[in-house]
Order: C-alpha cells, then sequence, then structure tokens
C-alpha cells in the first residue's frame, strides 16, 4: 500500500514491508519485515543477488504490491516516480526522443512541452543530438543514458534504479556513475531522493548517503550504514576502502 | 459480350472484388488487433477467448454458410445481406492466424515492457497505440501474406454462395469467371484469370512483400520497396495524424474525468445462430437426430483423419526442401516464395478446367491436390518467412567455421532452428486441411460427380440436400476432433519444444 503524509522530514518511508508469493504450490518469503526511511539523500540498497533488491525497488514505485506493510511518501500529492530498468527497456519503434516523451505524453504533457522536456534531459545524459537516432543505432551505453533520460524528464520526485549500470563496460559504468551523481548533486533537477539496487559494493559506497544492507532470502534488514565521507570520493580513498570493507563484513 | 463490354464488365468486377477483399482485411485487421492485445494482456479474456477461437478456427467455412446467409439474409435482403455475408466469410478465412499472429507477439514481448508501462502507468489507448500495435506489425506483415491467399482462395466460396436450391450469386472477378465457365465464354474466362492474376501479383509485389521484408527483415520475398515506401509513407503520415488526435482527445477527457470504458468482446456462437433461423424448440427428436449425425461422422472420420495428417506430412517435407533450397540459393528461394503467394492465391475453383482431364482416370490425384492446396499454404509461408528469418547470423557463422555442411547443417541445425515455425506451421495447415477436405473429398463438375467419401464428403452431401442440422453437428463433431487432437497432441509437442529450441 502506498500512502502520502506531510509531516516528518523524510521523503519516502517503507514500513514493515513483506513480500511473499506461491511457488509450485509452496509459499516463498522473499522480503520479511523490511522498515527504513529515506530522506532527500542517494540511498543504496545492497544485498546478495536474487534476495529481493528487485521486488522491494517494484513495490516501492507501486507496481507491486506487498504482502503486508506500506510504502509512505512524505508529499501533498501523489509522488512522481522515475525508474532506471537493468535493461534500456526502450521501444525499438520509436527514435531516442519518442521513447523519452513517452510517459510525459501518457501523464498529458503538451507535447510541445514534453518535447522540450526530453531535449533537456537528453542533453543533460550527454545524447544531445541523438535525438532522432532509433534504439538500434545506440551503444549499450548510450541506450542506458536514455534510459536514464527517460526517467529524468518526468521531473521525479524519487529516482529508482535497478542495478543500473551492471550490464555495461566498466569505463562506461564508471563515467555514467559521475554523470548521474553530477546530475544529483548540481540540482538541475528536481529529484529528492534516489534510491538504487546494486550488488557492487563499491559502488555504493562511492555514490551513496547510505546503504543498506539486506540479508540473504527472505531479505531483512541486516544494517543500515551512512556513509559520512565528503564528496567528491574515488575508490582510492582510504576512507572509501574502509567503508567498503565494512559493508563487505555485513554482506558475506 | 463484345471487346468493350467485357473490359467494363471485367472492370467493375474486380474492383468490387478488391473492395470486398479490402473491407474484409480491414475488418479483420481491426478484430484480430483489438482481440489480440485483450487475450495477451488480461488473463481473464485470454482464458475465456482461445478455447473459442480454436474452436471457431477449425468450424470449417461451410460450417458458418447457413447461419451467416440466415443472419444477413433474412434481416438486410439479398442485395446488402448477400454483400455482408459474403464480406464475413472471407473474414472467417482471413482472421484466425492474423488474432493468434498478434497475441503471440504481445505474448512475446520482453517483461520489461510490462514493468515500462506500470511504471510509468502508461493508459490504456498509450500502451495499445504506442507498445501493442507497433509490437506486432511485423507479425501482422507477415500474417497478411497467408491472409491475403486465403482470402483470394475463398473468393469464388464467398461470391457464389448456395445453400440448397437457392442461390446468391454476388457481382465480382470469382463469380465472373465462374460464369465465364459455365457458358464455356473461352475469351472471358482467360481474361477474368488474366485479371486475377494481375491483382494478386500486384498486390504482392507492391504491398504485401515490401511491407513484410521492411518489418520482418525477411530477404526471401520479391517485391518493389521504392512503390511501397510511398503508400508506407502516406499510410504512417494518416497514422501518426490519428494517433496525434486519438491521445489528445483522451487528455481532454481525462482531465474531466470521465474513466475510460473497458472494451467488451463479444463473440458469436455460429451453431447458436441455428435456432433463430429455424425456431426449431429443443426436443428429445432433435438430441436423437444429433446423435444419428454423430454416428455418421464417426463412420468417416478416420479416413478423413488419415488424409488431413497424410497432407500435413507432405505439405511440412515440401516446405522444409523448399524452404533448404531457399536459403541456400536466394535468388531461386525469392521465385519460389513469389510462386507460392500466386498459386495459393487461386481460388480453388480455378483449377477445375485444369484438373478436370485427371479426373476421371485419377480421382486420388486430384482429391490430395486440392488437400495440399488449402493446407500446405500454411507451412510453406511459416517456414519461409517466419522459419528462415529466424535463422540467426551467429549460428549460420558457427556451422562455416566449424564446417558444418550438407545432412548434418539440416539435421542439427537447419530444422532445430526452423522447428518452432515448422510445428507452429503443422499446427495451421492441419486446421486448413480439415477444412479443404470439403472441396477435396466431394467434387461436382458439369455431370461430373466424384464422392471419395469423408467428412468433407459428408458434409457436401448434407449441404446439398439442405439439411442444415446435418451440416452443423457435423461441422461441430469435426471441431470436437480437431480441437482435442490439437490440445492432446499439438499442445504438448508445441509446450515441449518451447525453451528447448529458442537459439541464445
Amino acid at each position: 500500500m502506498v500512502t502520502m503524509s506531510s509531516s516528518k522530514n523524510y521523503v519516502v518511508e517503507v514500513v514493515g514491508v513483506s513480500k511473499s508469493y506461491i511457488s509450485g504450490g509452496r509459499e516463498v518469503e522473499v522480503l520479511k519485515d523490511i522498515s527504513f526511511e529515506v530522506g532527500r539523500e542517494f540511498v543504496s540498497i545492497i544485498g546478495p543477488s536474487g534476495c529481493g533488491k528487485s521486488t522491494l525497488l517494484r513495490i516501492i514505485a507501486g507496481v507491486e504490491k506487498p504482502s503486508r506493510g506500506r510504502v509512505v511518501f512524505n508529499l501533498n500529492r501523489k509522488p512522481i516516480i522515475g525508474f532506471v530498468f537493468q535493461f534500456p527497456t526502450l521501444l525499438p519503434w520509436m527514435t531516442v526522443l519518442d521513447n523519452v516523451i513517452l510517459p510525459l505524453i501518457a501523464t498529458g504533457v503538451e507535447k510541445s512541452s514534453a518535447i522540450e522536456k526530453a531535449r533537456m534531459t537528453l542533453k543533460v545524459v550527454g545524447l544531445g543530438g541523438f535525438e532522432d537516432f532509433y534504439p538500434s543505432e545506440l551503444s549499450g551505453g548510450m541506450k542506458q543514458r536514455v534510459n536514464i533520460a527517460r526517467a529524468l524528464a518526468i521531473e521525479p520526485d524519487v529516482l529508482l534504479m535497478d542495478e543500473p549500470f551492471s550490464n555495461l563496460d566498466p569505463l562506461t559504468a564508471e563515467n555514467l556513475r559521475s554523470e548521474v551523481l553530477d546530475i544529483w548533486l548540481s540540482s538541475i533537477l528536481p529529484v529528492k531522493s534516489i534510491i538504487m539496487v546494486t550488488h557492487n559494493v563499491e559502488e555504493a559506497v562511492i555514490m551513496s548517503d547510505k546503504v543498506i544492507i539486506l540479508s540473504p532470502r527472505p531479505a531483512r534488514v541486516l544494517k543500515i550504514v551512512d556513509v559520512n565521507i565528503p564528496r567528491p570520493r574515488n575508490r582510492k580513498m582510504p576512507e572509501v576502502q574502509e567503508m567498503v570493507d565494512k559493508v563487505y563484513e555485513y554482506v558475506s | 459480350m463484345n471487346l468493350n463490354e467485357l473490359t467494363i464488365e471485367l472492370t467493375i468486377s474486380t474492383s468490387l472484388s478488391l473492395g470486398r477483399m479490402l473491407a474484409a482485411y480491414i475488418l479483420s485487421l481491426i478484430l484480430a488487433i483489438v482481440t489480440g492485445v485483450a487475450m495477451a494482456r488480461n488473463k481473464y479474456v485470454e482464458s475465456i477467448l482461445l478455447p473459442i477461437l480454436d474452436v471457431l478456427q477449425s468450424i470449417p467455412i461451410l460450417g458458418f454458410f447457413p447461419a451467416v446467409l440466415a443472419v444477413f439474409i433474412t434481416t438486410l435482403g439479398p442485395v446488402a445481406g448477400g454483400e455482408l455475408s459474403s464480406i464475413f466469410l472471407i473474414i472467417t478465412s482471413l482472421v484466425w492466424n492474423m488474432i493468434f499472429g498478434v497475441y503471440s507477439s504481445i505474448k512475446s514481448l520482453d517483461p520489461s515492457i510490462d514493468h515500462l508501462v506500470a511504471v510509468y502507468k502508461l493508459p490504456l489507448i498509450h500502451g495499445f497505440l504506442y507498445i501493442y500495435l507497433p509490437a506486432s506489425k511485423s507479425s501482422i506483415a507477415a500474417n497478411s501474406i497467408i491472409s491475403w491467399a486465403g482470402g483470394w482462395f475463398f473468393l469464388t466460396s464467398a461470391e457464389v454462395i448456395s445453400m440448397g436450391r437457392v442461390e446468391y450469386r454476388l457481382k465480382g472477378l470469382g463469380s465472373f469467371i465462374i460464369k465465364a465457365f459455365e457458358e464455356d465464354n473461352t475469351m472471358a474466362y482467360t481474361t477474368g484469370l488474366l485479371a486475377l492474376f494481375m491483382v494478386i501479383l500486384v498486390s504482392y509485389l507492391i504491398i504485401w512483400n515490401p511491407f513484410t521484408m521492411k518489418y520482418t527483415g525477411t530477404r526471401t520475398l520479391l517485391g518493389f520497396m521504392k512503390a511501397y515506401d510511398v503508400i508506407d509513407k502516406a499510410l504512417s503520415k494518416t497514422w501518426g495524424f490519428i494517433v496525434e488526435k486519438v491521445v489528445a482527445a483522451y487528455n481532454v477527457v481525462a482531465r474531466v474525468k470521465i474513466k475510460s470504458t473497458h472494451i467488451i468482446i463479444c463473440s458469436i456462437l455460429p451453431p447458436l445462430l441455428y435456432q433463430y433461423h429455424t425456431r426449431l424448440a429443443l426436443d428429445n427428436s432433435l438430441y436423437s437426430k444429433i446423435l444419428e449425425y454423430g454416428v455418421d461422422f464417426l463412420r468417416v472420420a478416420p479416413i478423413t483423419l488419415i488424409r488431413v495428417y497424410l497432407v500435413v506430412v507432405t505439405g511440412l517435407a515440401v516446405s522444409i526442401l523448399l524452404a533448404y533450397i531457399s536459403h541456400t540459393r536466394l535468388k531461386l528461394g525469392k521465385i519460389i516464395v513469389m510462386s507460392g503467394e500466386v498459386s495459393s492465391s487461386i481460388p480453388a475453383m480455378m483449377w477445375w478446367p485444369i484438373l478436370l482431364p485427371l479426373l476421371k482416370g485419377f480421382p486420388q490425384g486430384v482429391m490430395m491436390f486440392v488437400y495440399l492446396q488449402g493446407s500446405l499454404w500454411y507451412v510453406f509461408f511459416n517456414v519461409l518467412i517466419f522459419g528462415i528469418s529466424s535463422l540467426r547470423e551467429s549460428i549460420i557463422e558457427l556451422s562455416e567455421i566449424y564446417n558444418v555442411k550438407g545432412r548434418l547443417y539440416l539435421s542439427r541445425i537447419f530444422i532445430p532452428s526452423l522447428l518452432p515455425s515448422i510445428l507452429a506451421g503443422g499446427l495451421s495447415a492441419s486446421g486448413g486441411a480439415w477444412n479443404a477436405s470439403i472441396a477435396a473429398e466431394y467434387i461436382v463438375l458439369g455431370d461430373l460427380t466424384v464422392d471419395m467419401g469423408g467428412v468433407g464428403s459428408l458434409l457436401n452431401k448434407q449441404a446439398q440436400a439442405g439439411d442444415i442440422l446435418g451440416v452443423l453437428s457435423t461441422s461441430f463433431f469435426m471441431s470436437l476432433v480437431v480441437v482435442f487432437i490439437n490440445k492432446t497432441i499439438w499442445a504438448r509437442i508445441l509446450g515441449k519444444i518451447r525453451g528447448y529450441y529458442v537459439v541464445e
């Protein structure tokens, strides 16, 4: 269940969320009593493969319903949610621009202003000039940029990212990480919070203000670690390495 | 009739037939898209419509006659009613594979597309216009090739509708050719056939083949891409305009908070219409009569069953062989597919003058020919269009590198890669063969009647005697057998290969 409230200073609150489904006649529990708050910050959710991280993200997005518990948004209106998929999920029959404006048009935005917003976000992710290209004409990194631009174009309150860099080559992933951080830190877009699912510990530490560590299935919150390291960060900083080791301890 | 009159008559007839075909095609397209999307996107619609469509697909075209004629002609009169029943009959011969095409292409969409629709809360109309419709374009294109041929093949049956002693003839190319044949007018007959060939050839060369090549990437077709591009541009522009207006209208409606209502799809069960036609009360004598028809059916069913599967196996063997030739020699392949397109479109009755001399001495051969005509093409197009285009470049490369050739290539690479298409084609071909039994097992040509026995022959005799209940009961029993075989044998084979034979 997703509800809205406005008295506290968090943006998203996940309260006692559990999720189970029936598989082969048996009940399989994926998430167990998950609770945490997300303020105006960058939060990473980390955990072993198949522990239900993506399910949790979809529950926050309102696409899936929890078996128990709820997700509360501290806004006076319905939250606008951007979602960066693990795979680019671009429609091959549409140009880059058309792919980005699709969610805007769906919410009733006039076509001309949708195009304007889409052009702006495409420029922000470094794809200015590629508006009329088709997905098949783009590289993997460029496709993922379109995926990000589409999520940003709707000016989301909360940006959810499902392992956004896991299918890119290391160099492209590195570049794209710092670009997303730049966009986030520059506040050129009205995104209040970012929640990213990943299983890359280093990526979580470098990018986030807070790392939520989940246990193997059924996933429970093992530990919430605050990453109080000044930005810009890089993997060679001793504080970063120390923090990575600390998180690894919980993960393993 | 002088040459001038003949030309005018022929032009009018051709335009009328083409109009009927286009009307039937457009209606089928709309029906296929709405039904296919609804089935693929909604579990409940899927669980209800899938078995119903399975039954409807296996009811032979003749089974629709009495019910359709009764409803259309008695309510609208012979002119409008005749026209409508003709269009309806053409639809019944081209809509099924289109529905299943749309359904399966949306079913096989990447699941992340569903997440996209859910996450960005795309309204139904947007999903329909921007995602589901474009996603089924390639399958619509490839299935149109099969359907268009099916439509022409049934054209004469749809333009000369007879039930017992009553016969309705509609002006058109099909009835024109039949009339010329009956009157022994060689000049009219030849020009009629020529016009038919031209229309079929031109429609494939400038519309269906380029359309399919553009959206499926297949290369085994002949076509004039430039001519098609003009049509494609005009259609895309019109379509873009329609989409924009529909979305704008939706946004206005959504803003004033009128909720869009769900589209309810109604299916008509033709057998139920029987009561409307005869106003017969359902009493015990009716049931015992139906039982009698059941016994008659069981007596003739085995021979038709054997013929049907003999034809399916022949069709599969021929198609796989031709596919292999097309795959290894592209130019020859293009000619093979084009000849297939024309031959499959030639209406059943047009073959008679050619087959007549054979009929007396070798009726079995003629019967098998008619059977093949109604069945072979489903597997032919499935294998030669879908199958060959599903062969991955990387797999071909792999076999080149490791020098996999000849029989090994055919058995280990070629056939397994094409297996999903081969089986899908085989399934449709068996349905087609059941339908074709009507034309194949009971042949009347002038004074000559050749009765080969079987379900098709039984249906024919019942129709000729005006025995509506008999036609409906036999069609019903036949559908039961077809559905039973589909569910027990075909569904299992298809289920087994799914997942195993998808090349990653």
